[in-house]
């Protein structure tokens, strides 16, 4: 047969450079098959919603006589002989089956004090020859501001607990040479008339990275 | 061509594709670091004038992304302190406040969702974790039959995360706070595997936080944004209780559950409560890893 006219040492120079230039051309083909994400993406990331600032609050419950004064808040609520006579103090009244009625004017007040209710007595703490203080049973009378010592005075070991910064809260600052530390009081969180801390709703619980509705979470107990 | 041709083509075509697959991630990296952060030095031996370029660094390029000009400060520890958290699981009733306002404080990503602090849910009578429920989505809490247990991270008095470190980018300061060099640590997650409480949390990607609720007061070791590729969990709210202030999950606590203090403080509350309270339970405390975290009843 024939040789070819050309070298074989150039031939095959010209079959590398063909070769290397179809890989070079492959390689680009790749490169921009990557780039321009032809097959395989991420998963788009599931949208969480923003948690509701209420759950960043560290605003109490509620507020105390002492922070109704101090935020200079209507107290005409306080003014109770503006109603009531100081000279006829009013007895308590009970229904049929010895449970106190709230009179209809002090309706918002629901009574829930003590393990089956049986600190419901008005004038266990208030005052009936005196409205505007509470009365002790060890024959102190307090004024409103003072409501602490009144609870402290049945509730001895959560009142040394609180006393102690270990009931209740405490915010700002605990090294208080720095800056100042503000003890919430009984009231900031219990309500004097029903105090058991009620139910509520909590914050959202944790997402997990790739969607729910492809990966659900399972939990092995089942609460 | 020859068969040496053929094979050196056929390896350099291998080498140059398997080259471009590999560069292929590198599109989702949204942030390079900079030549600076790259080129910084570790925590433990930078200077003060080292450290306040570096917080001049850490302003401009928070103030670049979010449009707000951070404080960014250094804390260093106080003398005489050493850091406490006691938890009453009495009182605690699962309300996740401590979740939210801990992720709000520390700049934590939103999505992939970041929260240093997780709740578990544990049925009466048991304290095996392996019972608990993290993703409760009660209508009220508390529910009858269970207690709520919050779980961040213990800062151990002996650290299995610090342990296994292999550049030394975490380890205890002498208040008792672990904490983390986030321009050092190189993000292969041993202390994640390490730690037995789950306390670790990766970035896996950029961060992301909503500019409205980004925490201004930031700390080099503490809440500055952190990159993706780091570690970081709970660090006792550094910028807040190296100044003297409690730490956030404890300032948003609606029944007082949390209690935090110093121990070298004999009329701290947390002395007393270590002092005065029964029942002390150490999570996993067969671990030996010494936790600083103490939970306790009341009752």
């Amino acid at each position: 047969m024939e040789p070819n006219p050309i070298e074989p040492a150039a031939r095959n120079r010209r079959r590398t450079t063909y070769v290397l230039g179809g890989a070079t051309l492959l390689f680009l083909g790749l490169a921009a098959a990557f780039l321009g994400d032809l097959w395989g993406h991420q998963e788009p990331r599931p949208n969480i919603p923003l948690v509701d600032r209420s759950f960043l609050e560290s605003t109490p419950w509620r507020r105390t006589y002492s922070d109704l004064i101090r935020a200079k808040e209507d107290m005409s609520d306080f003014d109770c002989y503006g109603c009531h006579d100081k000279k006829k103090p009013l007895p308590l009244r009970f229904d049929e089956h010895n449970i106190l009625v709230v009179p209809e004017e002090h309706k918002d007040i629901v009574m829930g004090h003590g393990t089956h209710n049986r600190n419901n007595l008005c004038y266990n703490c208030h005052n009936e020859s005196n409205l505007l203080t509470f009365q002790v049973r060890d024959g102190r009378e307090l004024k409103f501001a003072d409501s602490t010592q009144l609870c402290g005075s049945c509730h001895g070991p959560n009142y040394r607990d609180w006393e102690a910064g270990a009931h209740g809260r405490i915010n700002g600052f605990w090294n208080t040479a720095l800056g100042e530390a503000r003890k919430l009081d009984c009231a900031n969180c219990h309500n004097p008339h029903a105090p058991r801390i009620p139910t509520r709703e909590p914050a959202p619980g944790p997402h997990a990275l790739r969607s729910v509705a492809t990966h659900p979470i399972h939990s092995e107990t089942t609460p | 061509m020859d068969r040496r041709s053929f094979l050196r083509s056929t390896a350099a075509f291998a080498g140059l594709s398997a080259l471009a697959a590999s560069l292929a991630p590198l599109r989702e990296l949204s942030d390079f670091s900079s030549v600076e952060q790259f080129m910084q030095k570790y925590y433990k031996e930078m200077t003060p004038e080292e450290m306040n370029r570096v917080l001049r660094r850490i302003t401009n390029e928070v103030e670049h992304q979010y449009g707000i000009r951070p404080h960014v400060r250094d804390l260093r520890p106080m003398d005489g302190v050493e850091f406490v958290y006691a938890l009453n699981l009495t009182r605690c009733i699962g309300c996740r406040k401590c979740v939210h306002a801990c992720v709000a404080e520390n700049n934590q990503s939103r999505n992939p969702e970041i929260q240093y602090i997780r709740v578990l849910k544990m049925p009466h009578g048991s304290m095996d974790v392996e019972k608990g429920n993290h993703v409760y989505d009660d209508k009220e809490v508390p529910d009858k039959g269970f207690f709520y247990m919050p779980i961040q991270c213990q800062q151990c008095k002996n650290p299995p995360c610090v342990k296994v470190c292999p550049v030394n980018a975490t380890w205890q300061e002498k208040d008792g706070i672990t904490v983390i060099d986030y321009d050092w640590c190189i993000g292969c997650r041993y202390c994640e595997a390490a730690c037995p409480y789950w306390a670790r949390r990766f970035n896996f990607t950029k961060p992301e936080i909503p500019k409205d609720r980004l925490n201004p007061e930031m700390s080099y070791l503490g809440n500055r944004p952190r990159k993706q590729g780091v570690m970081e969990k709970c660090h006792f709210c550094i910028q807040r209780t190296r100044a003297g202030k409690y730490p956030a999950c404890l300032e948003v606590c609606p029944v007082g559950a949390r209690k935090f203090g110093n121990i070298l403080d004999p009329e701290s509350e947390i002395s007393y409560i270590l002092r005065t309270k029964r029942v002390f339970i150490q999570l996993k405390e067969e671990m030996g890893t010494s936790p600083r975290f103490f939970y306790y009843f009341d009752k």
